[in-house]
């Protein structure tokens, strides 16, 4: 069973921007109630695109250069990477429909 | 990590209070998941105990002190939810724990993520709603 990876800063570069593969990045905070409504979603995506999609998390409170470079503000902030650029954004607490509609588009 | 630094019960007390009573002045429920709300409480709670203001923890901001110290916009509750009744941390919404959205303007990112959700209490709440419906005349 696949977990979401968890990104830092000091990873970011390597993990995401550097990717062969699409990258979801979650970004939240431990005392944000609509990023545990997320949460569980974002697991389920982890295991359904294993091997296709990275997945994973960066706590924004402790890696605090990440959200600043990619304007985040409301959280959580579920951002798309392709080839090392943003190619989607989606802010709040989304369907997982959303999510997959989203990953099929990169994935493709 | 100071993002897990445990809150004081005094802080803790004064925001669930203050939460409860502001839910039944603006007519707003709790989300049925109570772990999103013992989260944002707890978060509020610390930003007290840190900054001394109950600042909103569903954002990201660069510099929380500067943040404090340029604006009450982020404190709870905050401006949106006092001119619009929408609150993006799902605080205060409606029994079903959909945000109130049916106010914003249609280019808001709540309207885009939630749809529009009514105001089950359209009779409560908005106390700053002056402020905007100035906004929305001047656009």
């Amino acid at each position: 069973m696949s977990k979401p990876q968890e990104f830092t800063d000091a990873n970011f570069q390597n993990e995401v921007l550097e990717s062969d593969l699409p990258v979801l990045v979650d970004f939240w905070a431990a005392w944000c109630g609509p990023c545990r409504a997320v949460g569980p979603t974002i697991d389920e995506l982890a295991e359904q695109y294993e091997g296709t999609v990275k997945v994973g998390k960066l706590n924004i409170d402790e890696n605090p250069q990440s959200p600043s470079r990619f304007g985040i503000s409301s959280i959580p902030a579920v951002l798309l990477f392709k080839d090392g650029k943003v190619v989607e954004t989606l802010v709040g607490v989304q369907p997982k429909e959303r999510y997959e509609v989203a990953l099929h588009q990169v994935a493709a | 990590m100071t993002s897990q630094t445990q809150p004081s019960e005094k802080s803790m007390k004064r925001m669930r209070n203050y939460v409860e009573k502001y839910r039944q002045k603006s007519g707003t429920s709790a989300h049925p998941n109570r772990e999103v709300t013992d989260a944002v409480v707890l978060g509020l709670a610390q930003n007290v105990d840190a900054l001394g203001r109950p600042l909103c923890p569903c954002n990201y901001y660069p510099d929380k002190q500067a943040e404090v110290d340029a604006s009450r916009r982020w404190f709870c509750a905050c401006d949106e939810m006092k001119q619009y009744k929408y609150c993006h941390c799902l605080l205060f919404v409606t029994p079903e724990g959909k945000p109130i959205t049916e106010y914003l303007p249609e280019d808001h990112e709540g309207r885009q993520i939630y749809g529009r959700v009514k105001d089950p209490t359209p009779d409560k709440g908005r106390e700053a709603r002056h402020r905007a419906e100035s906004t929305e005349r001047t656009v």
